[in-house]
């Protein structure tokens, strides 16, 4: 087997002129069993053989790390359904609509309240008639109705007063 | 550019971050720890991952700021007594399966690439080991995509000649 392309690499190699594949596969060539390997390139075998990752950490430091850290990402994510999630806005709306109407209740029954108390409050009547003279009119068309209808009801009641009435008429 | 999770995309690459600070510190406690402190240290800017362009340059710059932190305050401290890397001409001529040499051929590697500069031992780290883009790689250290090329041409020509000089003379 020709071993040229290999011997190539190794020289580039030391040149600092080899890429990044094919320091692998100078790698994986002396990743391979030693005896494969041709004697005249078994002395680079430990050079290439050392550089193969090796140091490596157990679990128990990943234990230690997110310990250390109190990872809210070890939180298992539960998920939240959207009637879930707006509850708190739910809740907060249905408060706010029985305030509302309690409110409302409240002030409809103050209000009545209020109302019936100013029917008997004379001091807010506002004058009716600008003009003196046109109230007096009014006035005393409204009491000669009275009149009138309380000497129509004793008419009907005592017909003896009725002679003594035109009388004095 | 889609949501960042850290669960999903920082926490993965807590071994390649390892790697990168094992290569800085030389200590696998310290490099723990920097691990540890560049995880807490992405999180609480996790406000800021949406502007982040990668995540993953993101954490290796913090790691690699973090662990040259950690070794500057020990070295100021104390000089570690801990040997560890020491010369690699130790025992792997004494054992006689070739397979077990091989095997120290690895860690005389390893080690070599421990005694190198750390911007050569971080760039060689990123390049040959975790795979990265010449760009990605002056993104994380922060130097130019020409100079991490120089790193790693040292890196690697020194590596071969401290190799070829202790497998030739070092028995």
């Amino acid at each position: 087997m020709d071993y040229k392309y290999i011997e190539q690499l190794i020289e580039r190699y030391f040149q600092c002129e080899t890429t990044l594949q094919e320091e692998q596969i100078l790698s994986a060539f002396f990743a391979q069993n030693e005896q494969e390997v041709p004697e005249q390139l078994r002395q680079y075998q430990p050079l290439f053989a050392a550089m193969q990752p090796e140091e490596i950490l157990d679990d128990d430091f990943d234990q230690r790390i997110l310990a250390s850290i109190e990872e809210p990402h070890a939180v298992k994510a539960h998920t939240i359904s959207m009637h879930e999630r707006l509850q708190p806005l739910f809740r907060a709306a249905a408060v706010v609509a029985i305030m509302l109407t309690l409110g409302n209740a409240m002030n409809i029954t103050f209000k009545q309240d209020r109302n019936s108390d100013e029917d008997i409050n004379y001091a807010a009547y506002k004058d009716t008639y600008d003009d003196p003279a046109v109230a007096y009119d009014q006035m005393e068309d409204a009491l000669q109705l009275i009149s009138e209808g309380f000497s129509h009801v004793q008419r009907s009641d005592s017909v003896g007063h009725d002679s003594l009435y035109i009388e004095v008429r | 550019m889609k949501k960042i999770d850290f669960r999903t995309d920082v926490l993965p690459l807590k071994n390649e971050l390892y790697r990168l600070a094992l290569r800085i510190t030389l200590n696998p406690a310290e490099a723990e720890d920097t691990v540890q402190d560049t995880m807490l240290k992405v999180w609480n800017r996790r406000e800021q991952w949406d502007e982040i362009e990668s995540i993953e340059a993101f954490c290796l710059t913090i790691c690699r700021n973090l662990a040259l932190d950690k070794v500057k305050r020990t070295e100021t401290q104390n000089a570690t007594l801990d040997d560890s890397h020491d010369p690699p001409d130790r025992s792997y001529a004494s054992n006689p399966e070739e397979q077990a040499v091989q095997r120290d051929r690895i860690t005389l590697v390893r080690r070599l690439i421990d005694q190198l500069p750390e911007k050569q031992r971080s760039c060689m780290q990123l390049r040959d080991i975790e795979g990265k883009s010449y760009k990605e790689i002056a993104n994380v250290i922060g130097i130019s995509e020409q100079q991490v090329k120089i790193n790693i041409f040292r890196a690697r020509q020194a590596i071969r000649q401290k190799y070829n000089e202790t497998e030739n003379y070092g028995l």
